[in-house]
């Protein structure tokens, strides 16, 4: 029996780093931390597991890797995606597979906080640490975000429950704001509940801003928010040592996508005049702010970027996942770590379902089920080790815990293979 | 038959990310996505029971799937965990994002004795271009 100790989980872009894990004869037998997402996760990592295949048949490692350079190598237009639920390193060849093919990398991130990043490039960010937010916030604003769905440890760990080197009383010393369309378990958890009408975020977020500045609001509510309410949560923000606003897919989902978040950066902007105010986006899968570093490090530019005139062009709505497939563009494509044919628009999906795709993941999932070729890989921080990068920016090395089956490659190893054939094929040196 | 508008916001849950590291296709994943919460008033509205079949349809296409109750929905509001059930019924439409719209859709509901498709069927719809 062997006891793993501060090992990473790789699910949420919380990248919790305490769990305990029991292994017993290759087999992990006990999570002890973890949440009920991340315990799944861990116990579940060996069922419904892919199979090597071609076109539904048996096939070797080998023979699906040909099969795959062969499949990208004579597209015209590949599309490269998924890569939050890996490591950097795999990361980093999916991007150099793009560039080697002149296809198209795009990462999840275009349909979670793609509209943040769009916003955030315009506007910019103000940052911090996760564990600033521990030690120091004092005052902390849930917006269009449920973690108690979606992020199950961020109020025990990080932002609500914990004791801080300045909140010595912890969960008592904060005041937690929770605003949503609907009534989630936020509202039992939050000091305060802001219902927002559906699609009415920007302008509440316009008003409090105005509030926040000293103009009289007018409207005797706004976007279903009292105006007393509105002036009553701007002198509160105003009155924090330090505040942080943790806003969610709420916000990037809805109408208005990266104008809310504008609008998210512009209140924060206004109260730093008053006092320290952030903001941090809830950042879904663990790695999802990985792959947007890696594809900044390497092309310059986060997601959606296209190599087809063999250098790096950026541009959302146009390189972006959905819009390749729903119009039609994307003449085949690798999938890594993603299930874009359960995450996308059925009209996207359709496009997807004719066109001859190569899917490497560790579960039978919708896209296996509409792959040509499906290789199985080693599931990165269980049986592959690996950097993941969490919600805050803070870099994390994943552990490998159990051996994956034998002969079963990591993403990045696979990638690497791939990329080779297609150097070869292509007639150039590797 | 009684028919109702609604707006569908989609999301993650609990149960539906639990679901998914079981694997996609698991019983847990299934149960945890096909299904549309409603609150209390339009499930009234409806005429049905705990877990009665609704019929979703928007201009982007129609789904079958199980109901449940909601008390945190005030009236006209749908919660549509994410999954490929949902995704039935969205646009691709990004409008020059890259984002669809997951949250916000405008939907008609009705009740419905079809069978929910499986994971099974909408992959097979996808093959087929349903």
């Amino acid at each position: 029996m062997v006891e793993h100790s501060d090992v990473v989980c790789p699910f949420c872009g919380c990248l919790c780093d305490d769990l305990e894990l029991t292994v017993e004869g290759g087999e992990i037998t006990g999570v002890k931390n973890a949440c009920a997402i991340s315990r799944s996760k861990f116990m579940n990592h060996g069922e419904n597991r892919l199979r090597l295949a071609i076109d539904g048949k048996e096939a070797s490692l080998e023979g699906a890797i040909e099969e795959a350079a062969g499949i990208l190598g004579d597209a015209k237009r590949p599309l490269v995606y998924g890569l939050s639920s890996t490591d950097c390193g795999a990361i980093g060849r999916a991007v150099e597979l793009a560039e080697v093919l002149g296809g198209v990398v795009d990462n999840t991130s275009s349909v979670c906080h793609g509209p943040t990043i769009l916003a955030l490039q315009q506007v910019g960010e103000s940052k911090t640490t996760l564990g600033e937010v521990k030690n120091r916030a004092d005052l902390v604003v849930f917006w269009g975000s449920n973690p108690t769905e979606s992020h199950l440890r961020h109020l025990i760990r990080y932002s609500a429950m914990p004791k801080g080197m300045y909140v010595p009383e912890g969960r008592k010393g904060r005041h937690i704001v929770a605003v949503d369309v609907r009534e989630t378990r936020m509202k039992r958890v939050a000091d305060e509940f802001v219902k927002v009408d559906q699609g009415g975020d920007f302008e509440l977020l316009l008003a409090l801003r105005a509030a926040v500045r000293g103009v009289k609001i007018k409207a005797e509510s706004v976007s279903g928010v009292p105006r007393e309410r509105i002036m009553e949560l701007a002198r509160r923000m105003k009155g924090a040592k330090m505040g942080i606003v943790f806003f969610g897919l709420g916000l990037t989902q809805s109408e208005g996508r990266h104008m809310n978040i504008d609008a998210a950066v512009g209140l924060v902007s206004e109260l730093n005049h008053h006092t320290k105010f952030l903001l941090t986006p809830m950042r879904g899968h663990y790695n999802v702010a990985g792959a947007n570093s890696v594809t900044t490090w390497q092309t310059g530019y986060p997601y959606a970027v296209d190599f087809a005139r063999g250098y790096p062009r950026y541009n959302p709505g146009e390189y972006t996942s959905v819009d390749l497939l729903a119009k039609g563009e994307a003449d085949a494509a690798i999938i890594i770590a993603s299930d874009p044919a359960a995450t996308f628009p059925a009209e996207a999906v359709r496009h997807l379902a004719k066109i001859p795709v190569v899917t490497l993941d560790q579960k039978v999932t919708p896209t296996t089920m509409l792959s040509r070729v499906t290789i199985p890989v080693a599931t990165a921080g269980v049986e592959a080790e690996g950097t993941a990068y969490r919600m805050d920016g803070v870099a994390l090395r994943m552990s490998k815990v159990v051996e994956p089956e034998e002969g079963m490659l990591s993403d990045e190893a696979v990638l690497e293979a791939i990329i080779e054939r297609v150097r070869a094929l292509k007639g150039e040196v590797g | 038959m009684p028919k109702i508008d609604v707006t569908i916001i989609s999301g993650r849950t609990a149960e539906q990310g639990a679901g998914l590291e079981e694997g996609k296709t698991s019983e847990r994943y299934a149960q945890s996505t096909s299904l549309i919460e409603l609150s209390p008033a339009d499930a009234e509205a409806l005429g049905i029971d705990e877990g009665g079949t609704v019929k979703v349809t928007t201009p982007h296409g129609v789904v079958v799937v199980h109901s449940k109750r909601s008390e945190g929905l005030e009236e006209g509001l749908a919660f549509f965990p994410y999954g490929p059930w949902a995704n039935q019924v969205f646009g691709a439409s990004t409008y020059g994002t890259g984002m669809p719209l997951y949250k916000g859709v405008e939907a008609e509901i009705e009740p419905s004795g079809e069978d929910v498709p499986s994971l099974e069927d909408i992959v097979d719809g996808f093959r087929s271009g349903s």
